[in-house]
């Protein structure tokens, strides 16, 4: 019979892995980079535009108010207010399922709509039960290392 | 345009099935052909299948022509998958009205279908994530649960809703579910038993959420003209439409309004001149109980805020203001998300048949209405069935 053979292993499928899209390699990868990039210098940010000034996210390579593709990258106020928050305490996605329970919470941050955003973020070491909507959380960068040697980074909420 | 008749329906268990993707499209499929046996599959010409992921649960793709070839159709007018996560299989209706209204189609086949269930539950809940924009806001690990989660806290904030009111909507589910032989839970479930059961997401419990599901369920659709040659109980499509006004957490705004759902039941109500006082059977998109709830109050039955209070008073049982979910809906049926859409026509068509149990029967229904949200609630699906044949329907203004 006719034998063939695999390897004792399979790398690990991209379409599982969450952060996948965030493995930037320049700014030819996605028109969105310098948002990444901002990340890694420590900055959350969102995208005002040159031409309308209207303020958009999630990023995108142009603003849907005008169909301009100038704008401009502006940090996202430090802290923000809970809106509504939650916890993932069951059927944890894979990846995730290495970090998971945790509290969801989205919150606005600046004026929102007009002059800011509303954008969820994992809260860790915190109990849901010592929230309530309205408390006052700050973005913070967080460092995403592995597998193997990838450093990327995402943004996670803090209770200030 | 023509008037549209569903003239056959079929349907699997649904349930954790020990089957595959292809078998629940052949089990469905021969339901439907043995609800119909004056069938001749050659005047088939149209065929649409909704399936929400079978590339990642099943690892294929291109599933029309393989499903049509596993149920023996060789169609040659219009055939297409459809794809929108939850509601994959109420677009694949809409389709399947649209051809043959137009004149392009004659006869078509619509089934809708899901395998979930598989070796790896963790990678079902990737997938599911994915219904949000992936790279921005669901990334962080943001499943279903969590999102209705916030959705069910931010109407308790703003109305006073309560856990019990949830329950109660679990517990409606269970009693009319426990007369479905199709339903994937059929026991029934009392509040307390909610309540006690384990937290998934605060304040959603195991039991304020849907299952995930196997299951199939296929339709015949045919214009006017051919639907006496197969059924003396035509169950009419009236159509039905779609909306969606954002998708990004961003954009959302206030998480418990479901703006989308309430502009699309408007312009149903205007376009198909009928109010929410005529829907007899409403079948909706109980994902999670808070889903009803806050459909209930979208959906024109009550005003904004009052949902809770409506099941409360029993509007949504059987004899109550309106029947939604006499099938058990999707908290008792479970949600195979390319399936629901069409067991839900399904459903009202084994109602206005007389084919279901007495103790889930809406008797003297006759008019219908599904509805189906897809993703995190963003985008919105309405369909009307009518036991009357629709005159003169005509749309723009």
């Amino acid at each position: 019979m006719k034998e063939i053979v695999l390897p004792d292993t399979i790398p690990l499928l991209p379409i599982v892995d969450p952060w996948e899209q965030q493995d930037a390699e320049g700014p030819d990868s996605t028109k969105v980079y310098q948002f990444y990039k901002n990340l890694s210098e420590g900055k959350l940010t969102m995208q005002r535009c040159k031409k309308c000034g209207n303020v958009f996210y999630p990023p995108q390579a142009m603003c849907k108010y005008c169909n301009s593709t100038e704008y401009e990258w502006e940090e996202i106020p430090k802290t923000g207010e809970i809106h509504a928050f939650s916890a993932l305490l069951l059927g944890f996605p894979m990846i995730i399922e290495n970090f998971a329970p945790f509290v969801v919470a989205v919150a606005r941050f600046g004026d929102y709509p007009k002059n800011g955003v509303q954008i969820i973020g994992i809260m860790f070491d915190t109990d849901y039960r010592s929230l309530k909507i309205g408390d006052r959380v700050e973005w913070e960068i967080m460092r995403i290392k592995g597998p193997g040697e990838k450093v990327r980074y995402w943004y996670c909420f803090r209770k200030v | 345009m023509r008037n549209v008749a569903i003239v056959g329906a079929g349907i699997t268990h649904f349930g954790r099935r020990d089957a595959s993707w292809k078998d629940l499209v052949v089990e469905a499929g021969k339901a439907l052909f043995d609800d119909v046996p004056n069938l001749d599959k050659k005047d088939v010409d149209s065929f649409f299948i909704g399936a929400a992921q079978p590339e990642r649960w099943t690892y294929q793709t291109h599933v029309a022509p393989l499903a049509a070839e596993l149920l023996g159709l060789k169609p040659r007018r219009v055939v297409a998958r459809t794809e929108s996560a939850c509601a994959s299989g109420q677009i694949a209706i809409r389709y399947a009205w649209l051809a043959v209204a137009s004149g392009l189609s004659d006869v078509a086949v619509v089934v809708g279908v899901e395998k979930m269930n598989t070796k790896f539950m963790n990678l079902s809940q990737t997938s599911m994530m994915n219904v949000g924009n992936r790279e921005f806001d669901t990334a962080v690990g943001l499943t279903a649960p969590p999102y209705f989660a916030m959705v069910a806290q931010r109407h308790m904030h703003l109305y006073g809703t309560t856990e019990e009111q949830l329950a109660l909507v679990r517990e409606k589910a269970g009693e009319y579910g426990s007369a479905n032989p199709y339903a994937q839970f059929q026991k029934k479930i009392t509040k307390e038993d909610v309540l006690k059961s384990r937290v998934v997401a605060p304040p959603l419990k195991l039991f304020d959420c849907s299952g995930i599901t196997d299951g199939a369920a296929a339709l015949l659709i045919t214009s006017e003209e051919r639907a006496r040659e197969y059924t003396d109980t035509p169950v009419w499509i009236l159509g039905g439409i779609q909306r969606t006004m954002a998708n990004s957490i961003n954009e959302m705004g206030e998480l418990s309004d479901w703006l989308s759902l309430r502009y699309l039941a408007k312009d149903v109500y205007d376009l198909f001149k009928i109010t929410p006082e005529d829907i007899d059977i409403a079948e909706v998109h109980d994902c999670f109980t808070i889903s009803e709830i806050v459909e209930y109050e979208e959906l024109g039955f009550c005003k904004k805020g009052e949902g809770g209070k409506f099941i409360e008073e029993g509007q949504s049982y059987i004899g109550g203001k309106v029947a939604v979910n006499p099938s058990g809906g999707l908290l008792a049926n479970g949600h195979p998300l390319g399936a629901t859409g069409v067991r839900q026509a399904w459903e009202i068509t084994m109602q206005f048949r007389g084919e279901v149990s007495e103790k889930r029967y809406v008797s003297g229904a006759e008019l219908g209405l599904a509805h189906n949200l897809s993703g995190m609630a963003q985008f919105h699906h309405i369909m009307l069935y009518s036991i009357k044949k629709p005159k003169d329907v005509k749309f723009g203004r």
